[in-house]
């Protein structure tokens, strides 16, 4: 994820778009967001997941939603999505002879939300060298 | 592409803004030309009579050509971000659930607009297709909330974002129409005004159930009303629409009890242009909810009543330049960085969520904050003295305190120089170097519309410039509380961003009630100036005040 701006650098912003009217950029715009996942966040595995989900607090459209794994050199690994079995659950299955490498692992999802929001973002987990 | 996604975020927010307003004229449009103008033209003189059908039609054509282009706008834009990011073709993603509800509003536009083509006149066949279509767009625009989305309590929220949707449009929606109405004679005017109340007085309550469906559905607390990016505007909008509330109840007494009083109508007048500034400024929040989440689903790492009133204890402004030899800055940055840590240690063990073309706040920077708050207290300070020095002019006993305006001069040399550190004349890059970054040239564009606002408004108070030039400075005003309102929201919990935030809501809410009031001083009658002269400086005090007062950590 690029770094984007800091509080300071959002309250000049702020307090320039207020006194003087500058094209406002950069708005955060978001709906879609992660109420439980698996593996959860943070998590330490000692082996690779056969299976991860993630539950949002909205109805997915889970033909136009992706989720990939990117791994420690930055490597990505596009995921096969399951059957929608809930609107607001998003699940794939790792492909059995998938190898992932020890290190930090990171699930990126981006989810098109039914209302036609679009949000992002990663759920971080770590693979326990074997 | 990159840079698209960098805009498609605020891009998004604003087209919806402008979706939602001329949506909300467009269903008032019908609701007054069919409820209102075409059953009270048979009560009224011939000549009455024909020109509120046309207003009515105009405001249904007019309003109806802005909702079809924002509404492609919008769903085009999504379209565009939604191609990008997953790399798909167009045809891929019609299918999606925003596009056939985008479809049905267009659809139910353009049955309008053809509805509207013919004379101002309508059959009964004529006026129930235009409600028909009226009631297939508010479906449509209902089915693109954010209610279709929950995974709980669907059919209520639904309900509520349609009934506050209707009740926007009996109230707000009408106004522009009803403003036009006015210009009929001073009898007919008034019956188009007194008719109105009704519906407005009908709007409120559906406004008001829609509320609290949300109030359940969405917030679920007075904590949330501070703690979540999403109660916080939601706080804001209730703000407004007291004050809306205040302007409506103010005509409703002029039109049905003080009819009698002499400029009575022209009061009104101006008490609706101001309730359609408002009213604009309360749509481009209810546009900016929609990018969030609902404080409902943000239970945790919610700002704590504590942390607000902390935040917003006054405290000495920083009124020195700070450098690096400060000591308070080592201090300010040993503090950020146990913040970041503990910060960094939280967030790994939660999701974060972000819109295409945003990310993660990088760590906080004490010589960046401290800077920060110098601008913003240097610019309080002379925001404070601009509004001083124009309630001396209201008293019209300092002749010298007309030239108010000129304190706007220093604040734009201030964003001039000040704004960015590294360029010319406080940095080392030269003038033209810095211009390649867009936030350099951003802010001295800035600095030079603030200085001709304060040109033209110096001017104005000379008497040198008269007609619609003299608006200028409270539209100024006006679009900069509303571009506020706008602006940048934490989509999680982000205490910073929030704290940052709740601090420039009031001040949008100012800028509005502000920008206004300066309308209707320039705008009369007389006893309405007399009283709009005082508000506006005191706004403009209690911006100052509040920039002065104004931390970041």
């Amino acid at each position: 994820m690029p770094p984007s701006a800091s509080p300071a650098r959002i309250g000049r912003r702020l307090l320039l778009g207020f006194i003087a009217l500058p094209a406002l950029a950069r708005q955060a715009a978001a709906h879609a967001v992660v109420v439980a996942s698996d593996p959860p966040a943070g998590a330490v595995l000692a082996a690779a997941p056969r299976h991860v989900t993630l539950r949002f607090n909205s109805r997915i459209d889970h033909a136009r939603s992706r989720l990939l794994l990117v791994g420690p050199e930055g490597a990505q690994v596009p995921l096969d999505l399951a059957p929608e079995a809930e609107p607001a659950l998003l699940a794939a299955d790792l492909a059995p002879d998938a190898a992932l490498a020890p290190g930090a692992w990171r699930l990126r999802w981006q989810v098109l939300a039914v209302d036609g929001h679009i949000t992002r973002g990663d759920v971080p987990f770590t693979l326990q060298p074997r | 592409m990159e840079q698209f996604l960098d805009l498609y975020g605020f891009a998004g927010v604003v087209l919806h803004a402008a979706e939602l307003v001329a949506r909300t004229a467009l269903l008032g449009g019908v609701i007054f030309w069919v409820g209102l103008a075409l059953p009270l033209a048979r009560f009224l003189a011939p000549g009455d009579a024909t020109r509120l059908r046309r207003i009515g039609r105009r405001a249904v054509l007019w309003s109806g050509l802005a909702t079809l282009l924002a509404t492609l706008g919008t769903c085009g834009l999504d379209l565009l971000a939604l191609s990008a990011t997953l790399d798909a073709p167009f045809a891929a993603l019609l299918g999606a659930d925003f596009v056939h509800a985008a479809a049905v509003q267009a659809l139910a536009i353009l049955l309008l607009l053809v509805l509207a083509l013919g004379p101002a006149e309508a059959s009964a066949v004529r006026a129930f297709g235009l409600l028909l279509a009226a009631l297939a767009l508010l479906v449509g625009a209902t089915a693109g909330s954010h209610a279709i989305a929950r995974t709980e309590n669907r059919g209520m929220l639904l309900a509520a974002t349609g009934l506050h949707q209707l009740g926007a449009a009996f109230w707000i929606g009408g106004l522009p129409a009803l403003l036009a109405g006015f210009r009929l004679s001073p009898a007919a005017a008034r019956r188009v005004g007194q008719r109105y109340s009704a519906f407005a007085a009908a709007g409120v309550l559906l406004i008001l159930l829609g509320i609290a469906g949300f109030w359940i559905g969405y917030l679920g607390g007075v904590p949330a009303l501070y703690g979540t990016a999403y109660g916080a505007m939601s706080a804001t909008k209730a703000v407004m629409l007291g004050l809306l509330l205040l302007l409506g109840a103010s005509n409703w007494l002029l039109l049905h009890r003080l009819s009698g009083t002499p400029g009575g109508l022209l009061r009104v007048r101006r008490f609706v242009e101001a309730e359609i500034g408002l009213g604009i400024a309360v749509l481009a929040v209810a546009a900016s909810l929609t990018s969030v989440p609902p404080a409902a689903d943000l239970p945790e790492d919610r700002v704590s009543w504590a942390e607000v009133v902390e935040r917003f204890t006054p405290a000495w402004p920083r009124l020195q330049s700070p450098n690096h030899a400060d000591l308070a800055i080592p201090a300010l940055q040993a503090q950020l960085d146990r913040e970041w840590q503990q910060r960094q240690a939280a967030q790994a063990a939660r999701p974060q969520a972000f819109t295409p073309g945003e990310g993660l706040l990088p760590p906080r920077n004490a010589g960046d904050i401290a800077w920060s708050e110098y601008n913003h207290h240097w610019a309080g300070l002379m925001v404070l003295l601009v509004g001083l020095a124009a309630l001396l002019d209201a008293t019209g006993r300092v002749p010298v305190a007309r030239h108010w305006p000129l304190v706007f001069l220093g604040l734009a040399f201030f964003i001039l120089v000040r704004s960015d550190a590294e360029v010319w004349p406080l940095g080392e890059l030269s003038l033209l170097e810095g211009l390649r970054d867009p936030e350099v040239v951003q802010h001295k564009l800035a600095g030079l519309l603030v200085a001709g606002f304060a040109l033209a408004e110096w001017w104005v108070r000379l008497g040198r410039i008269r007609g619609r030039a003299r608006f200028i400075f409270p539209s100024a005003m006006l679009a900069g509380g509303v571009l506020l309102l706008l602006h940048t929201h934490a989509i999680g919990n982000l205490k910073d961003a929030l704290l940052v935030e709740l601090s420039h809501l009031p001040l949008a809410v100012l800028a509005v009630v502000g920008g206004c009031a300066r309308f209707a001083e320039l705008r009369g009658p007389a006893e309405i100036s007399r009283l709009a002269r005082w508000v506006w400086p005191l706004c403009l005090v209690l911006v100052g005040l509040l920039l002065i007062i104004y931390r970041e950590a």
